[in-house]
């Protein structure tokens, strides 16, 4: 889908990600210290999507179990990151298993969501994004939908990868991440549908009768 | 009025619904409703007038979305990992360097290569596997036309049971001097194979021995009280071993029942096909001549 700018950043490193991954399973720190610098940004934004607060908690369990196996693993640095990105999200559902707390799923906070996102402008609307508020908008998304649009959008990997870390076809990954973004571009007033448009018309005229 | 005419927009089809709010745009039932944010109702408001790009048309909602994906992931990834994490992660890397196994058998799911890689990969393995099977089985039926053919044969004619017998028995299948005339033609085959049975059991016991489960199988099971105990299996397979190499004739006959070691029987037969080939011959012959009665 429509992840082009982002997809294309994120795989820029994986080259060098690729290199530092074979030279760590040979046994280079550094290398290894490399791959969970490249790593880690998007990994942690996955885990902070998911289990939230307790996310360093969960990737520092994660990386002990990709430290612990990564002899065994096999590919380049694409597939480092969804071999990683599948450790980690096991490492999250258990924790989330152990909590007893699920993630909150959308509807809920839906409301202020909505009142909090009358931009005029979509530039307005994206610069304003703070990391928490995106964190909360991705939280009040569905599981499925939050998952793919965290999986594809914030650690990069393309439709099959990522459906492969959700263990899922990659239509219906495809379908919840269009859905998710779809969801939070609402959210944020840049819906970019003639409707949204219209209703954005009908918004001010209401306020200014009122 | 205005409760009356959103109880009708809830029930009209969605056609005509459309039709109608694009009629009184800008009304407060219209706003209210807005911003109620009505999940369901949101989203039935949206969907089936096809506004929406299909997910599956890409390139129509690559420029709408991609300004959103670059500033969400730019914001979800800003956060500061702590530094703390990448000691942990460094400290877990030098405790499994250091623990050693640094390549431990690769699973499926660490296997992230590229899928055509993957592919190219497996049919190479499934040919070796097909290809060692046909081998294996064909080596079976090979050697089963073999002692058919061969015991038919010494059953059927007389006048070859002097001569093409006892060779098979002595220089072949030196099991063909079987100690028990009542088994027949077709049993001397079977000792060899029972002896090369055991030892491989035995060579493979030495591999297996660590995982429990296997140990369960009958093959072991018999292993096992064929040497006397688990604990005695180590000494019984060397001795068969070396046994089934260089292990001098048995100096007792195992009787003429069956045998309670097949190892032990063919190094007895070849000892006794080596030595005392007349012996054996005449005992071929009688066997044959007995396998023929039944």
């Amino acid at each position: 889908m429509g992840q082009v700018g982002q997809t294309r950043r994120v795989q820029e490193y994986d080259g060098e990600l690729g290199a530092a991954v074979a030279r760590a399973q040979d046994g280079d720190e550094t290398a290894f210290a490399i791959a969970y610098r490249i790593v880690q940004p998007g990994l942690l934004g996955f885990l902070r999507g998911i289990v939230g607060d307790d996310a360093e908690d969960v990737a520092s369990d994660a990386w002990l179990e990709i430290a612990r196996d990564l002899g065994r693993f096999r590919g380049d640095g694409a597939g480092f990151r969804g071999w990683t990105a599948t450790i980690a999200r096991h490492r999250a559902l258990d924790h989330l298993r152990r909590r007893r707390v699920r993630p909150q799923a959308g509807g809920t906070d839906q409301d202020v969501l909505d009142l909090a996102g009358p931009h005029n402008t979509h530039e307005q609307a994206l610069e304003s994004l703070s990391t928490e508020w995106a964190l909360e908008l991705i939280r009040g998304l569905p599981r499925d939908q939050a998952e793919a649009v965290l999986l594809r959008v914030v650690v990069g990997l393309d439709g099959p990868a990522a459906a492969r870390v959700l263990g899922k076809r990659p239509g219906a990954v495809r379908t919840a991440a269009h859905r998710g973004l779809k969801r939070l571009a609402r959210q944020l007033g840049i819906g970019g549908e003639a409707e949204e448009g219209v209703t954005d018309v009908a918004s001010r005229t209401l306020g200014e009768s009122k | 009025m205005n409760d009356n005419r959103d109880r009708i927009d809830r029930q009209a089809p969605d056609p005509g619904q459309r039709t109608e709010r694009s009629g009184r745009t800008g009304t407060e039932t219209d706003m209210g409703e807005r911003l109620s944010g009505d999940g369901p109702r949101g989203r039935r408001r949206v969907r089936p007038g096809g506004t929406l790009p299909d997910p599956r048309a890409a390139g129509d909602d690559a420029a709408l979305d991609a300004p959103l994906e670059t500033a969400l992931a730019a914001a979800v990834r800003a956060g500061d990992p702590a530094p703390q994490g990448e000691q942990q992660a460094m400290a877990a890397f030098r405790a499994a360097r250091a623990s050693g196994a640094p390549r431990a058998r690769t699973r499926r799911r660490d296997d992230w290569r590229p899928a055509a890689e993957r592919r190219a990969r497996r049919p190479a393995k499934l040919t070796f596997g097909v290809v060692f099977a046909s081998l294996a089985l064909g080596g079976v039926a090979v050697a089963a036309i073999g002692s058919v053919g061969s015991s038919t044969e010494g059953a059927g004619s007389d006048s070859g049971r002097g001569t093409t017998i006892p060779s098979a028995a002595a220089s072949k299948r030196p099991g063909g001097a079987a100690p028990s005339p009542s088994q027949g033609g077709a049993r001397p085959t079977d000792r060899p194979a029972t002896a090369k049975d055991t030892e491989a059991h035995c060579r493979a016991y030495e591999q297996v021995k660590a995982d429990g489960k296997a140990l369960g199988a009958t093959a072991w099971q018999r292993l096992v009280v064929a040497a006397g105990g688990a604990d005695k299996v180590a000494a019984y397979c060397s001795g068969q071993l070396a046994g089934t190499t260089a292990r001098p004739s048995h100096p007792t006959r195992s009787g003429s029942g069956k045998p309670a070691k097949g190892a032990s029987n063919s190094a007895n037969a070849t000892a006794r096909a080596t030595g005392a080939a007349g012996n054996s011959q005449a005992n071929g012959g009688q066997g044959q001549g007995n396998g023929k009665n039944n």
